[in-house]
This record gives structure tokens, sequence and C-alpha cells, in this order.
């Protein structure tokens, strides 16, 4: 499955300068930036105190018993001012790395066999390109949602509300630890951090059973991530001997390796070091919801709809696409590890596509969704364009907030009706207007629709799977998804937004039957909000067209922001290899693997440069989408695109083909029946060896221990007599005491000959 | 001799004290007579000051151990007198109170101070001693006046009976020292003990040598309270007042244990930080048994005192470790030392068991003949926390650091204890005395438990708090020193540090033929 030749081959052909990445040919002005570091204002620590600050105000209110909104806007003022401190850091950042020191935090120093070593890992920040970039939409998001969350959770003010708020400021705390931090200890601090909040998060529904469930999946699946990244910390350290970036990316042997990675010569590297690339990836893949791991975040949904936005679409879940985007030079040295990250990320993308068509929980479609478009990010990564990745990280952070948001104004409008067989026909309710936009401006982006920046970043990855070696195969299941995309996506809005209108309470609402239910319409917070993102969706889309450099030959903003940090597979890293190239004119040059790539890269598809070729294919695959849905599933008339026959809330066309279709239906929306088959290799053993370890531990450990603890006390009734409190006792005993005492020296001196 | 005095300024200066008390104890004029204590403390003070200046004899095995031992046995004498008021003498002051004239026949306060200064007297000189004469006079005079304070310090026959068996045993113990003495200096020629360890080097220990020196030893455990002379512990500690129980706790051990340090550094540690395998062997033993007896009898008891005399028994196993571990080679640092960590140990083990004694002496209870009797079963502390909060906190915060709870006193005295027995490669014991600790737990912690877990609203006996206030002073300031100790632990682990800086005697010839000493003496000498 995997095609293991291909990072080889890749790697090999940047010796020509030929640029896998043609949005990025040639770069090699960023080369000496990673090297130079300088230190940076401190008010940068702004950005990360604040929101620290907040959440121990919001505990501080919860313990006075405040019953106000000041939480939420003590959360929105932190995230506020963190996010204007970032785009001032924005603003004066001069492309220069730099580091901010808070701290001393872990200073180790040590002797081993190869000399004195030291282990730092101080409470410092570390601000490049990506930093920025990361962070400019983590507290932007953060602070929008944190304004919706003001409303949405008004129902619960008091201890819950500090509570939400107080775990949703340490969220953006550590988010910022771990996109900030100038070490990969920091960035691991953050990394838990994160997850705690998230686990926090999911169960604050605390007395609903499925929540705490949920939470508990997500914390336990989590774990089995960190535990890889933990031991790539490990491994990292005791290999290169830092963890901070500063250093690391420009340690002479990592950039040995990644020499030799280019001439495909992976032998030369230690297998060691092989193995520090794919334990981030195991990390990565739990964090960001990847196949196998994935099975987490669609139950993740149990939570408030703001975290699901905020954590589990738009920010936490693309800490695994900003691990690899930060240690891609690792990822260069590792023969498997790109390629498996692809694949991975195909395969999930794919798998969730699948699921996500036959589920009828608006807010789990979306969750599917996001575990597939993170798919697309991680096979962007895989097939050498961070940039495709970082920048559907961006937009997807945009539209898919702005997706959950919309479904969480729905829930929280028809009293948590989530099914979009009970609903129809919104956009025709009064009120429900701005959230309609924005359902369909987030719609068009997932689908892809043509001009739209999910179109844009989408067909990056696509482009450059078409380009890459040995990974078409992958651009082909990419492009397929993004056919089944653009369905799910409008299923849910030709079925919920158009059409007649009809709609039921959900279980939240206590009345008759909802005969006389009335939904109450977004206020001014939620709607503000939207039209914010749904602005933020669109203008992302202007991101492709601004923001390059010439100097770097970066052709848009995304590009930019990448090629200038450690993301940049090319520079430093391929500059010295590019010249090496030209000046040794090496007669084999065109010999060996590279020959087949140019084979390969001259290969057009459908008759012309796959980049090009590209915008309108995907376009065609997202239209046909979109035309199947408005065909199976959109209503009558115009809002069906007059192709469209649905005159119902519960019933469409689709239904009969899924008859005929036999069980296959039924299975997507059981998701394949993943959960159930975890839950009987792993889930069933492990609750039976479990059990056997108890009845060890009861029987056999706690016996020892009791034997143990009952063994003093045998010792003390043995010894009691001993203190009679008779005098003439006590001197005997002490003169026998003596007497054996030096009895024992003389054997000993007579057995061991020792005087 | 007379360059001898320079060393024992603070001896003289409590000597004087001494005197003095003796003097103003049965004063008739009661704020006189209340002043005694006052004299003591002042002279403690002045003695401490004197003593930390004083430089120490660079000819003695350990050069620098007479200051540093000498300012702790100050400092915790302060501790031990603020505690001692109130002993002696109460129903002759209640009498006094009530109009009757004062009799200096039945007085006896001045002996009670008198008696305890010469006993502080006799432990610094203890620490001042380079002579076995002097080393034995020193320990007598450290012990023999504890005999008498133990008969007077109540009124019952408890403890005159207590004070019999004490005087007896230590009589037993003495003997068989001093016989050790006798062997050592019959081995040895001298009775100097840095000559004698130059002889024990450059001639071996030899049989006589070796019996000496393990006789001695073996003698030395009745003044630490170690196996096999530890019998007499729990009925001397519950016989005596609480506050007299306190002192022999810290007073006698620490004598036992610089003199312990003292004939050990004769026979020395050899370049592998090891003494001799036989003397070794027999303090290991000690060491182990020591520690398991005094642990696993102080769980079953249900009086306080006595659990604190089996928990005074387990304490100078542990130490003991520090002995076997040794001062380590030349310049070890501190986790390396044993002797540091034996000599800090001390002061903890001191300031965190005063504070119990000073608890169960600041609460009584009333018996229903009317008399009072001081608190002893554990049930008398029940609630402490909730009843007397100073109290039951004292006893909380000391139990914990005599268990050895991180971060408190106790926990970093303990972990000089390990460390130094880990790094001298004594692994087997260690792992002894982490076994020990736990078990110690289980009693240590139900003090804890009982005084701080228990509501109190059944109290077990009416406990109504002493009319001597200074014992919660003294329990207080112990509680306090456990806890504002850790600021200032890390001059005290220097001091300690620096105290146990082992001069060990260089040997005069590396080929030395032990079954020929005289020959190769004269040959050194020609050289």
């Amino acid at each position: 499955m995997i095609n293991t030749t291909f990072l080889t081959s890749t790697l090999a052909m940047l010796q020509d300068g030929h640029a896998v990445d043609t949005h990025a040919p040639a770069v090699t002005h960023a080369a000496t930036q990673i090297a130079e570091v300088g230190t940076g204002p401190k008010w940068i620590l702004l950005i990360i105190g604040l929101p620290f600050l907040t959440s121990i105000l919001c505990g501080i209110y919860a313990m006075i018993g405040n019953k106000t909104k000041l939480p939420a806007w003590t959360v929105v003022a932190g995230s506020g001012i963190a996010f204007l401190t970032t785009l001032a850091m924005y603003m004066s950042f001069d492309g220069t790395p730099y580091t901010v020191h808070a701290f001393d935090w872990i200073q180790v120093h040590f002797s081993s066999e190869g000399g004195d070593k030291s282990m730092i890992a101080n409470f410092s920040f570390y601000i490049d390109t990506l930093t920025i970039y990361w962070m400019l939409f983590v507290t932007g998001l953060a602070t929008l949602i944190a304004l919706y969350a003001s409303e949405y959770m008004s129902h619960d003010l008091g201890t819950s509300y500090c509570r939400f708020f107080g775990a949703f400021g340490l969220f953006v705390f550590s988010m910022a630890c771990l996109v900030m931090g100038d070490n990969l200890l920091m960035l691991y601090l953050g990394w838990e951090g994160v997850g705690l909040c998230s686990y926090l998060l999911i169960g604050y529904f605390y007395k609903k059973p499925e929540a705490v469930a949920a939470a508990k999946k997500a914390f336990i699946v989590n774990r089995i991530g960190d535990l890889g990244l933990a031991l790539g910390v490990y491994l990292t350290f005791v290999h290169f001997g830092s963890l901070e970036y500063a250093v690391l990316f420009n340690d002479p042997t990592l950039l040995g390796y990644i020499e030799s990675a280019k001439t495909g010569d992976f032998s030369a590297i230690p297998r060691m070091a092989q193995w520090i690339p794919l334990l981030f990836m195991v990390g990565a893949f739990g964090k960001s919801a990847q196949f196998p791991l994935y099975v987490w975040l669609p139950d993740a949904m149990e939570g408030p709809t703001p975290v699901s936005a905020l954590i589990h679409a738009a920010t936490m879940v693309t800490a695994g696409v900003y691990l690899i985007a930060r240690t891609y030079p690792m990822f260069l040295t590792s023969e498997y590890a790109l390629p498996i990250v692809a694949w991975v990320g195909t395969i999930t993308a794919l798998l969730s596509a699948t699921i996500a068509m036959a589920q009828f929980d608006i807010k789990r479609i979306m969750a599917y969704s996001t575990v597939s478009q993170l798919g697309y990010m991680f096979a962007g990564l895989g097939v050498l364009t961070p940039t495709g990745g970082v920048y559907h990280v961006l937009t997807h952070a945009f539209f898919k907030a702005l997706l959950f948001l919309c479904c969480g104004a729905v829930m929280h409008g028809f009293a948590g009706q989530l099914d979009l067989r009970k609903l129809s026909g919104l956009r025709s309710v009064k009120g429900w207007g701005i959230v309609t936009l924005g359902m369909f401006i987030g719609c068009i982006n997932l689908a892809g629709v043509p001009f739209t920046a999910g179109f844009f970043s989408k067909d990056t990855i696509i482009a450059e799977a078409f380009v890459t070696p040995g990974a078409s195969m992958i651009g082909w299941i990419l492009l397929f998804t993004a056919g089944l995309t653009a369905y799910y996506t409008f299923r849910v809005f030709f079925r919920v937004f158009t059409g007649p209108v009809e709609y039921h309470a959900g279980e939240e609402h206590h009345g008759d039957d909802g005969h006389d239910f009335h939904p109450h319409a977004p206020g001014w917070a939620v709607n503000s909000v939207l039209l914010t993102l749904t602005v933020c969706s669109i203008a992302a889309s202007g991101l492709y067209f601004v923001g390059g450099n010439k100097d770097t030959h970066t052709k848009h903003y995304a590009q930019t922001m990448v090629m200038a940090s450690t993301a940049n597979y090319e520079s430093p890293y391929s500059k010295h290899a590019i010249h090496a190239a030209h000046d040794s004119h090496d007669p084999n040059a065109g010999a060996g693997p590279r020959g087949t790539i140019d084979h390969e890269l001259s290969m057009p598809i459908i008759g012309g440069d796959p980049h090009k070729v590209m915008y309108y294919v995907s376009a065609v695959f997202g239209v046909v989408g979109i035309l199947l849905a408005a065909l199976l599933q959109g209503p009558k008339g115009w809002q069906g695109l007059f192709i469209g026959g649905r005159t119902n809330a519960a019933e469409c066309r689709m239904d009969p083909i899924a008859r005929m279709c036999g069980p296959i239906p039924k299975m997507a929306e059981n998701k394949w029946y993943v959960d159930e088959i975890y839950h009987m290799i792993l889930v069933t053993p492990l609750r039976i060896i479990s059990h056997i370890f108890h009845w060890i531990d009861k029987l056999l450990v706690d016996g020892l221990v009791n034997i143990f603890g009952f063994l003093p006390r045998l010792l003390a009734w043995i010894l009691k007599p001993s203190q009679s409190g008779v005098l003439q006792g006590y001197a005997v005993s002490m003169a026998g005491g003596v007497t054996i005492l030096l009895l024992v020296v003389f054997v000993i001196i007579l057995q061991g000959g020792v005087a | 001799m007379t360059e001898k005095l320079a060393f024992i300024i603070p001896e003289l200066i409590l000597f004087i004290a001494t005197c003095l008390v003796m003097v103003t104890g049965q004063w008739p004029v009661r704020a006189i007579r209340n002043f005694t204590p006052w004299i003591c403390g002042i002279a403690l003070v002045l003695a401490g000051m004197v003593a930390a200046m004083t430089p120490g004899d660079p000819a003695a095995l350990f050069p620098n151990i007479m200051p540093y031992a000498k300012f702790i046995i100050a400092a915790v004498a302060i501790l031990l007198v603020i505690n001692l008021t109130g002993t002696v003498d109460r129903e002759l002051e209640d009498d006094v109170d009530n109009g009757k004239p004062f009799l200096p026949i039945r007085s006896t306060g001045a002996e009670f101070y008198a008696f305890f200064m010469f006993s502080i007297t006799g432990l610094m000189l203890t620490a001042s001693a380079d002579d076995l004469i002097w080393l034995f006079l020193a320990l007598e005079l450290t012990s023999l006046p504890t005999y008498i304070m133990v008969a007077i310090s109540t009124h019952k026959n408890q403890s005159r009976e207590a004070a019999v068996k004490y005087f007896f045993l230590g009589a037993l113990g003495a003997a068989i020292f001093l016989y050790g003495f006798a062997l050592i200096y019959g081995a040895a020629g001298s009775t100097n003990l840095s000559e004698i360890a130059v002889h024990f080097s450059d001639n071996g220990l030899g049989t006589i040598g070796l019996a000496g020196v393990l006789i001695a030893l073996l003698g030395m455990s009745f003044k630490i309270a170690a196996i096999p002379m530890h019998f007499y512990t729990p009925d001397v500690y519950q016989g005596a007042a609480s506050p007299v129980s306190a002192m022999l706790a810290f007073v006698p051990k620490t004598a036992g244990f610089l003199a312990i340090i003292a004939i050990t550094a004769t026979v020395g540690w050899n370049e592998f930080g090891r003494l001799p395998a036989t003397v070794e062997s027999m303090l290991w033993i000690m060491a182990a048994l020591t520690m398991f007896v005094g642990n696993t009898l102080a769980l079953l008891q249900t009086s306080v005192k006595r659990m604190l005399a089996y928990s005074s028994i387990a304490h100078s196993g542990y130490m003991l470790v520090g002995i076997l571990a040794g001062p380590g080679p030349d310049g070890a640092p501190f986790y390396r030392n044993g002797i540091a960590a034996i000599l800090f140990y001390l002061l903890c083990y001191g300031v965190m068991t005063i504070g119990v004694f000073a608890v169960l002496g600041a609460i009584e209870k009333r018996n229903a003949d009317g008399t009072t009797s001081e608190a002893d079963d554990i049930e008398d502390l029940r609630g402490l926390c909730k009843t007397h909060p100073v109290l039951g906190w004292t006893v909380v915060v000391c139990a914990l650091s005599m268990l050895g709870f991180p971060p408190l006193l106790g926990f970093i005295g303990k972990l000089g204890l390990f460390s130094a027995g880990i790094s001298a490669g004594q692994i087997p014991i260690v792992i002894i005395l982490g076994l020990n600790s736990a078990i110690a737990a289980v009693y240590y912690l139900r003090l804890v438990a009982v005084a701080y877990l228990d509501k109190g609203d059944k109290p077990a006996t009416v406990a109504t708090l002493s009319p001597y206030a200074s014992r919660r002073l003294a329990g207080v300031c112990s509680a306090a020193g456990v806890v504002l100790l850790l600021v200032v632990a890390q001059p005290l682990i220097e001091g300690a540090h620096k105290a146990a800086d082992f001069n060990a005697p260089v040997p005069h010839q590396t080929d030395t033929q032990q079954d020929q000493p005289a020959e190769h003496a004269l040959a050194d000498h020609e050289e």
C-alpha cells in the first residue's frame, strides 16, 4: 500500500532544483533564516499570560458565586487582547525568527559517556511565521467563539458558566504554549494541556452519561497518541541532545541526515532517528483524529457546540498538523513517515466522508467532515506540500467553525434538534437569515465550489498529490472524496435550510409535544459572530491571491508564511544540495530514480499541467456532488435547483436508492462498525485482562501486602515478653545480648578468617 | 593539659552557671528561684555562641566536630530547659502560694536544674573528648545526673522504680564499655584517641584491640538505646516525667553517638569507606535488629511515651547506618558522608521528639481522686487539633517529621542517611532502613490520625492544659523548628558536613606486618 520510494525519489529530484511544489519554485532565500534566532520583546508574553489569567479569574468568580456573564466578558477580553497582541507581533515581525524568554523551567546538567550534557527546556517561545500564522487564527477564533458562547451558554449562568470559561481560557493558554513553545517539551505541555481542556469541555454536561463516556473516550484514545509523542520527544533528546527548535533544526547531524535522504540513501540514517517522526506521527494521529485513532472526535460532539467549533474543528485538532509542519525536517529523515502520513490522511478522508454521507445528526455530519478534512491536511503534508496542508488548516478553521456555530444555533433554537429528517426550510423561518447565509457560505467552502477558500486550499493538496511521484492514487482518492464531501455537505443544506417549513422540537423541549413550540432565533452575539466568520471564510480565499513574495518565489500568503518557517523542506536543507548538484556536473545525475521522476513529472493529467487542470477537475467533482445532493435531497422548485423533488422533511429521493443498496447505507450509518470492532478486538480483551489482573492484585499482591503488614505485628508479639519490666531480667538479657553478638562476630571471624 | 582549656570554654561557662543554679534554685525569694531556668538558658545561649566560635582541635580525628556538636547541643538544650519548667517543686510552690513558708529542705529545684546542667556539660565534654579516660568521665557525667533527675521528676513510685532500673542497667553498660576501653588501652598502649588510631592503622587491630572496640561499642549501645542494651528504654521513659523523658531521648543518645563516632574513628574506614569486616558486621546486626525491634514493638503501644521510647530505639538504628557508611573519602560531599548525616540527624531528632514530649507535658488529665497526671495514653491526644489546635498541630507536624514526611526536617535528615548508605554501597541495610521507615509510618500516622482526624467530640478523658505555658512554648518551638529549620537547613547541613571532616591517621608504613608491631615502630623512628 505504501509506496516507499516516492519520498526518496522526490527528495532526489530536489537536487536538480525542480520544485515539487510548483507554487514555490526554487525557494532558496530563507536558507539562513532559521540559523539566526534573536530575542524578542517581552510584551509577546501577554499572548500566553492573559488567557491563563482569565482562567484563574473564572475560578475566582466561581468561588465568589458569580451569576452574571462576567466570566464570558473576561475571556472575550483576554482572548481579544491576546489576538491584538498577536496582530502586533505579526506587524512587527521582520522575517527573522526569535525567541522570547519567560523564565527558566527545566535545566538539567549531567555527565555522560559523551561528556557533559544538558537538557534545557525553558518556558520560552519561538516566534516564526508558522507560529504567527497559527496564533492569528487561534486567538482570533477563540475571541469570536467566546463571544458566541457568552450567549450560547447563558442558560447555565453560575458555577457551570465559570467552569466553562475557565476551561476555555485554559485551552487558549495551552494552545498558545503548544504553538509558541520554543522546545518540544513546551509543545508537549501544551499538547497535554489542550487534551485536558478537551476532556473537561467534552464532559461539560457531566450528568449526561454519553458526555462522560465521550470525554473518557477522547482522553484515552489521545493517551495512545500522546505516548507516541512522548516517546518521540525522549528519542529526540537521546539522539540529538536538544529539544530546543533553534538548536535542534540547525543540528549538523540532522542536516546531514537530510542530505543523505535527498540522495535516497536512507541506510546512512540511524534507525533510531528514523523512528522519531514515526512516533511523532502517532501523536499527531491521536490529537488530529486520524485513522485508526479518529473514533473519539465524532463522540466529542457531546460537548457544547462552541467547544466543538473551537477545539474540535478549528484549533486543537490541527495540533497534529502543526506538529508535523514544525518538525518537518525530521520527517524528511524517515523513509516511511511521510508516505504513511499521506496514506493515513487519504484513508481517513475517504472513510469518514462515507460515514458522513449516511448520518442524520447534522452536528455529527460536521464532525465526520472535520475528520475527513483533517485527512486532507495530512495528505497534503504527506505529499510534500506543507503549504497546502497548512493553508487548508486556516480555511477549514474558518468555514468549519462557521458551520459548527450554525449547527449550534439550530440546536439552540430548536431545543436540541439535530436530526435533518425533522428540520426543513429554516431559511424561510423568521430570524434565521444570517444562520442560513452562514451555513450556505460554509457549505460552498466545504464543498469546494470554485473561487471559495476551501476550493483553493483543497485544490493545492490534490494537485500536489498528482505531481508527487507515486502518489497519484492518493490524488484520485482525494478527488473522489471531494465529490462525496460536496454531496454530504449540501445534503445538510438542502434538507435543513430549504424546502417546506417543518420542524420538531428536540428532546430539550419541555412542552406539549412540540405543537406549541416556537424556535427562538439567535441573538446579536451569535449573529454578529456568524457574520464575522462568514466574512472571514469568504476573505480567506483572497489570501490565495495576495501575500506572495517575489524574493522567496512564493505565490500567496500561506506559502510565504510556511516557506519562511521550519516547515519549509527546501531551505536551508536543500540549498547546499542544489548547489552541489549544479557544481559537480555529476555525469550520473540523470540516471537512477530521477529519470523516472522527470518522466512522471511531465506526465500530464487529462492533457495538461496538473496544477492548472486540477482547478477544473476538482470544480467538476464539487459541482457534480452538489447537483447530486440537489437531485436526491433537494426540495421541489428553485431551492432545489429545479431538479429536487422533496416535499416534506422526513423523506427524499435518496431513501428508495438507499433501500436498493441493501445493507451498505446502514453500515455507513453505523460508522462501518469501527467502534464495535475496536470494542471487540481491543476493549473486551483489555477488560478481560484487567479483570485477571484485578484478581491477581486482590489475591496475590494484597495478600503479600497484608502478610507484610502482619509480620511486624507478629514479631512484636514475639518480642513483647522480653519487656517484662523486671530489672534482673533486663540485666540478663543485656548481658546475654552482648554475649550473643560477640559470639556472632567470633563465628564470622572463624568462617571468614578476618581478624 | 592547660592548652585543652581553650576547647572547653563552653563547658566552663555551663559549669559556672551550674554552681549559680545550685544556689539560686532554693533561694527563699520566689523571684530568684524562678530566675533559675533563665540562668540555665542564658548560660546555654552563651555556651552555644562561644562553641560556634571556638575553633576545633586540629589534632583530633574529627577536627571540626566540636563547634558544631556543642552548638546543636546548646540549641536543643535550650528547648529542653523551656520544656523542663514546673517538673519539680510544684506542690511546694502551691503551698507557698497558700501562705506556708518556703522550706529549702523540701525543694529539689536546685538539684534538678544543676543536674540538668551537669548532664549538658558532660555531653559537651563528650564532644571534646580526645582521650579514653576523658570520654569515659564525660559519658558518666552525662548519665549520672539523669538517673537522679528521673527519680525526682515525679512523686510517683513509678519514677523511682525507673530510676533504679536506669541506674543499675546504666552501671552495667558503663562497666561493659569501660572494660572495652581497658582492652583498647591494653592493645594500643595509649589512651589518646589519635594515638590509638595511629596504632591501629599501623599495626592492625589485633585480637585484643578488636575485642576492646567491639565491647566498647556494645557498652555504648546502652547510651543510644540500641540492641542489645535497649531494654530499659520504655520503662524509664514512661516512669519519668515527660520533660525528663524528652531529655533522655536526646542527651544520652547524643553522647552515645559522639562516643561511638570517636571509637569507630580509631578503627577507621578503609579506602573503600568500609569499617573492618568484624566491626562492620556487628554494627550491621545491631543496626538492623535495633530498627526492627524498635519499630515493631512501637506498633503495639497505647502509651505515647512508650511508643516514643521505641521510636527512640528505632532512630538509633537509623543513625547506626551513618556509622556504617562512614565519612567517605576525603572531600566527600554531604550525601556521601554518613557521619555528617548522623550529626545533622541528631539535631533533627532532638527537635522533633521534644515537640511530642512537650505536648504530652502540656496537657494533663484529671484523675478520679482529684489529682492530675500527665497525658500518656494515646486517647488523651484524641481530637487535639480541634480542642487545642496549637498543641494538636505540633503533634501532627512533629510526628510527620519523625516519619520522614517530605518536606519536613526529618525527611531531610533521613535523606542524608539514605544517600550516605547507598553511596557507601551499604544497600541491604538501606533497604532495611526503608522497610522500617514504612513500618514506623503505622504508629506515627496513628498519632497524626488521633490528633488530626478525630473530631474531638467525644473526649475519652478530660484533658486540660498544664499551668506551665512554657511547655506549650517548647512544643511550638519544636514544631516551628521542624518547619523553619528547613529554611536554614543548608547552613546546618554544611556545618554538619564540615564537622564530619575525618582526619584519617596517616599510616607510617604501607607494608607494615601486623604480627611484629614493635620492630616496625622502631623502624619508623630510624627513618
